[in-house]
């Protein structure tokens, strides 16, 4: 185990100050489900750390609000009250479902989605589903605080692009009106699985024509991250099962180009292809 | 490095407790207050030998920083017995015989208890993802399930 000191603030500026003052050796933990395991295990993307900033004591960063046009989740609301949610539930179903896929009931308890995001694994379950909704997240440091898009803030695997001294508060969405979503996840089983692969679609068809169409496969980019290419093939169209073929035969392409050939591809290029088009067929409803 | 002086309710009492500052939850259960029924098993999250219920939910204690527990109040193996008489979910894992080593029960009956709690009467798939994060690798989970089912239609 590293060795480290604490600090438990109560307030986010609290929480600001000490991270502005510790000149990106400290390190924020919220239910900690990741960061022990790095930590104990030594590992040397936290061999900076000297020092932990606890959020879990600030309650101004716990909730889950809805005013209308917008939806807001506090960093600090775990992926067990994420699927419990009566908001989430119904505004973005295949949210509060991936949500409910993550590790076990005791990680959901404890892990929270602002910590989900940080630790920006490329086999997190509730990213894309929130890449899909085009998701936004507040960084407040001592500062000022800046809103981005939660997409620009991946470039490399845990490695987010937010600062040392900046602290992950709210992400943010809206849903597009008489948007369908869905979430498919592959683990190598059901409970306390990582996701071998995962897709999170958002779709909006109106008058029999797609009129909006988000597809993040997860687990097969090197970031994760909307497939435009595939979602072409949809935009515009009467959605057929011919078409959602050819979309999810896109993603596969998608993944080779990227991620190119490895040990593991003449598995995953066909169950990518069939989880998009699983995926697909349930969003846009097709029989 | 200094200490940390960490207050927290465990098993009903109010306990005062200098830790390490980078010590888990386990370590401070089994080190400082002896409390060894909560068992280390992978030491990542994966095995459930070590939940505890913090709060009313069940947690990992091996993913949890001691210091962050500061006012929560913990329920572990030894804390859910009345005295002399075992808690009904632990005489019914007796009754079922749904163990064998033993090293994965506390956690187990902890799962159990946590969902029983919210749910006096769950459904068998609801029995199924309680117990979901917590791993035996003796019993093939039948006799525990039963066991649940069993304190459940009581």
């Amino acid at each position: 185990m590293f060795r480290f000191t604490y600090e438990r603030p109560t307030t986010i500026a609290d929480a600001c100050a000490i991270l502005a003052a510790s000149s990106g050796k400290a390190k924020v933990i919220a239910g900690g489900t990741d960061l022990i395991i790095g930590l104990r295990d030594e590992d040397k993307k936290v061999a900076h750390v000297e020092k932990v900033v606890d959020i879990t004591h600030i309650p101004a960063l716990k909730y889950i609000k809805n005013d209308g046009e917008v939806i807001r989740v506090g960093a600090l609301v775990t992926h067990d009250e994420i699927f419990n949610s009566p908001i989430l539930k119904s505004a973005a179903p295949f949210f509060a479902e991936a949500s409910n896929t993550v590790g076990s009931p005791q990680i959901r308890h404890s892990g929270t989605i602002g910590g989900s995001i940080c630790n920006a694994s490329p086999a997190a379950d509730p990213v894309p589903p929130l890449l899909a909704l085009d998701a936004e997240v507040t960084l407040i440091s001592a500062k000022g605080k800046r809103v981005v898009k939660l997409a620009t803030i991946y470039d490399r695997p845990y490695k987010p692009t937010i600062g040392a001294d900046e602290l992950l508060t709210e992400v943010s969405f809206s849903v597009p009106a008489g948007a369908k979503t869905a979430f498919v996840k592959l683990g190598r089983r059901k409970a306390l699985a990582i996701a071998r692969m995962n897709v999170a679609v958002l779709a909006v068809v109106k008058a029999g024509i797609v009129e909006d169409i988000r597809i993040v496969p997860g687990s097969v980019l090197p970031k994760t991250m909307r497939v435009e290419a595939a979602e072409a093939v949809l935009l515009g169209k009467k959605p057929t099962e011919k078409l959602i073929a050819k979309a999810s035969r896109k993603i596969a392409e998608v993944m080779l180009e990227m991620s190119g050939v490895r040990w593991s591809t003449p598995y995953k290029e066909p169950v990518i292809e069939a989880l998009t088009r699983r995926a697909l067929t349930k969003a846009l409803e097709v029989e | 490095m200094e200490k940390i002086n960490l207050k927290m309710i465990v098993n009903g009492t109010q306990v005062s407790v200098a830790i390490n500052p980078f010590a888990r939850l386990l370590d401070v259960l089994r080190e400082d207050l002896h409390l060894t029924g909560t068992k280390e098993g992978c030491g990542v999250g994966e095995c459930g030998a070590c939940t505890v219920i913090v709060d009313g939910e069940t947690v990992n204690t091996c993913l949890t920083l001691a210091a962050s527990m500061e006012g929560k109040c913990i329920t572990t193996i030894e804390g859910i017995a009345a005295n002399d008489e075992l808690h009904p979910i632990q005489q019914a894992f007796i009754d079922h015989a749904a163990l064998q080593c033993g090293f994965c029960t506390p956690g187990l009956v902890l799962s159990a208890k946590a969902l029983l709690d919210k749910y006096p009467h769950p459904s068998k798939e609801e029995i199924k993802v309680a117990i979901s994060g917590n791993l035996c690798r003796c019993t093939g989970y039948q006799q525990v399930v039963e066991a649940i089912e069993d304190v459940a239609k009581r």
